[in-house]
């Protein structure tokens, strides 16, 4: 097991750094100058260029100033935000919160309405009520999350008054964070892979279910779930986190947009609007340690799950 | 009186559906028998015949729709217990002609009463080992794990430790080799006759009075085969349990049984003690006959060097034909008996005291 997950981080650390530079790259290789607004937004010359550098103690060349950079990262200096001032770490900590809560929270919405609806639909699959889920899953997979979005706000906020337009920023009232959970259900349901999901884990359920093993669980009067559990639901609910955390990340943008989340997604966004170099390169590191984490996650359940694996 | 048998199963029937041929597969059709106490019943017959499916049904372990649709199984240990009881109010069965046309089934509720029927009955007075013994361990958890659960599940052990120790009582039974190193392996790192010690350990675990052996020795090596052979043998006359073994090969049924059922296309043709039933000088069904005529042995090798093989091919019980089921690849029919084998299905007549044949030959007219 140790060694599997050590193992992991290796990989982690080797996919973080590739990540980083091939942003760095980009970024470098894009038009527009990252240094013109720390020189006052003046056009200076070669030597003067040159000179400023020199006096500010910036490296010349990309790599002279990648090297540079990942020496802060590593020491957990993510420099000052151009826009703002304050250090990158303060501005994506607060948003990174919001967006992860976003996440992690739509993600148990997903699953706690996808594992039910699979698993009856797998045991009784010609049962009306497996039919009525499966259906509602489609239809909410079939619905564009922003079209959803817009119609539950005019629902809940302009109809019913129940929410405030602004979700997550109304920290003030009591109840702050219940508002919260609007967009975390919109996510949840709306993302469209609500019914892949509902689809693979039936799927995976049924297979189970044929193994011979299950039926020698019946056959000795215990519990076919408790036997069934392990490959039917843990291995493919962590695979399924694991897969879909890059899309869930993508539909958190689309959702804060909506909801006037200040999540990841805004920031980000600011911060490419603004050519705000030091927070794009914080923010697409921990959105790649976000996905890495989903992977992480689905590895060590495969490996506690497994006999073989952790043997090896 | 003599006391009531073990297990009796009258007119059971197990029908599936077929999606590709929009038809039923009868693959049991009209089965009775019974088990007495102490003996050790051999179901034999060819892949197909409904064998094995006759003993999942009567311990409701058949999944797939409609499944066991009418019939009467009677578990009698101490009070006589129907298994099947309220299930067919379940089933409602469309006929046209005496034909079954249509099967309706509340699959939800039938699984239902099944399973409050079976409680404490499946598992724990009738356990079950079955073929391919590899797949069917769970192979996430120890072999000792499984056995324990079983001890726990169906003995008055309750404790984690006493239940080990009675499993590892169990593992020592089966003569599997240092039963500590193993009670703590997955399955994976069993061979095949292990992992069938280990499910008869965990079947005998749970101290049943009945054993039901769905081909235990099929897809073993043969050296494994004649040791599960005789351990099964050493343990049922240890332990003087019941034992039902299902098994396509006559020589392991022969080892082991007392008393034998011949299954063919979903129906019993012939039942009888061993000796009688294996005998071929004896009266016997045709069936039998060609049977035993393509066992592999020196005897049965012709002038040409080959095993006579019975011709034709295993009936599809689908398209059952009227009269008798094997009449299309019977070899002793005459003209005496030949219009009655075509339009009329024979019963089970008795030749002797406790000896039967669905046969026509055997009539007593």
């Amino acid at each position: 097991m140790a060694s599997v997950l050590s193992q992991e981080l290796v990989t982690t650390a080797a996919l973080l750094l590739g990540v980083s530079l091939v942003v760095f790259l980009i970024l470098y290789l894009a038009p527009g100058d990252p240094f013109a607004a720390l020189l006052g937004g003046r056009n200076l010359s070669g030597a003067e260029r040159d000179a400023a550098f020199e006096a500010l103690g910036i490296p010349k060349t990309w790599y002279g100033q990648y090297l540079t950079w990942i020496a802060h990262v590593l020491q957990g200096d993510f420099g000052i935000s151009m826009r703002s001032g304050q250090p990158v770490v303060r501005e994506i900590f607060s948003s990174g919160m919001k967006t992860l809560f976003l996440t992690v929270g739509s993600l148990i919405v997903t699953l706690a309405v996808a594992v039910p609806i699979a698993a009856y639909s797998a045991v009784q699959p010609s049962s009306l009520r497996a039919r009525a889920g499966t259906l509602l899953v489609y239809l909410f997979s079939a619905l564009p999350t922003f079209w959803l979005g817009y119609m539950l706000i005019y629902f809940f906020t302009r109809k019913l008054g129940l929410f405030p337009i602004l979700s997550a920023t109304d920290e003030t009232q009591e109840y702050g964070w219940l508002y919260a959970l609007l967009p975390v259900v919109l996510l949840g349901l709306g993302n469209g892979a609500l019914s892949e999901i509902v689809r693979y884990l039936r799927e995976e359920i049924s297979r189970v279910m044929s193994e011979e093993y299950v039926r020698t669980a019946r056959a000795k009067g215990a519990s076919i779930w408790r036997h069934a559990y392990k490959e039917a639901l843990l291995l493919p609910v962590s695979q399924i986190i694991a897969a879909k955390m890059p899309f869930v990340l993508g539909g958190a943008i689309i959702v804060e947009q909506v909801f006037n989340w200040p999540g990841l997604g805004r920031v980000a966004w600011q911060a490419a609007q603004d050519r705000d170099y030091p927070v794009i390169m914080a923010v697409t590191l921990l959105a790649a340690i976000v996905v890495r984490l989903g992977s992480f996650l689905h590895r060590t359940v495969y490996v506690a799950v497994n006999p073989r694996a952790s043997q090896q | 009186m003599s006391t009531p048998p073990l297990l009796r199963i009258e007119d059971l029937r197990t029908y599936f559906y077929s999606r590709v041929k929009h038809a039923f597969v009868r693959s049991v059709d009209g089965v009775d028998l019974e088990v007495v106490r102490g003996e050790t019943l051999g179901i034999v017959g060819e892949s197909g015949s409904g064998k094995s499916v006759t003993m999942l049904s009567a311990v409701g372990l058949v999944t797939a729709g409609p499944g066991v649709i009418t019939g009467k199984v009677t578990f009698h240990d101490e009070a006589p217990q129907d298994l099947l009881q309220g299930l067919d109010s379940n089933v409602k069965i469309e006929r046209r002609d005496g034909r079954i046309m249509h099967i309706t089934k509340d699959n939800q509720a039938w699984q239902k009463q099944a399973n409050l029927n079976l409680r404490g009955v499946r598992g724990g007075k009738i356990s079950m080992i079955f073929q391919n013994p590899r797949a069917a361990l769970n192979p996430f958890e120890t072999v000792g794990h499984q056995i324990a659960e079983s001890v726990r599940l169906h003995t008055g052990m309750k404790s984690a430790a006493q239940a080990k120790e009675r499993a590892l009582y169990w593992l020592d039974q089966v003569r599997i080799d240092s039963p500590r190193l193993r009670y703590d392996n997955h399955p994976y790192g069993l061979s095949g006759g292990m992992s069938q010690r280990a499910m008869i350990a965990m079947a005998l675990a749970a101290e049943p009075r009945m054993l039901i052996a769905d081909e235990p020795t099929t897809g073993l090596d043969a050296t494994i085969q004649a040791r599960i052979v005789d351990l099964l043998d050493d343990l049922k006359t240890r332990l003087g349990m019941t034992m039902v073994l299902i098994s396509h090969d006559i020589g392991v049924i022969s080892r082991l049984s007392n008393r034998i059922a011949v299954m063919y296309g979903g129906r019993v043709m012939e039942t009888g003690p061993t000796a009688e039933v294996l005998d071929e000088h004896a009266n016997g069904h045709p069936y039998t006959r060609a049977l035993l005529a393509s066992t592999p042995r020196r005897e049965n090798v012709t002038a040409t060097g080959r095993l006579p093989a019975i011709e034709g091919e295993v009936l599809d019980t689908i398209n059952v034909p009227c009269g008798c089921r094997f009449r299309a690849r019977c070899q002793r029919v005459n003209d005496t008996v030949r219009t009655r084998c075509e339009t009329r299905e024979p019963e089970l007549f008795e030749i002797a005291q406790g000896r039967r044949i669905r046969c026509w030959l055997y009539s007593p007219q």
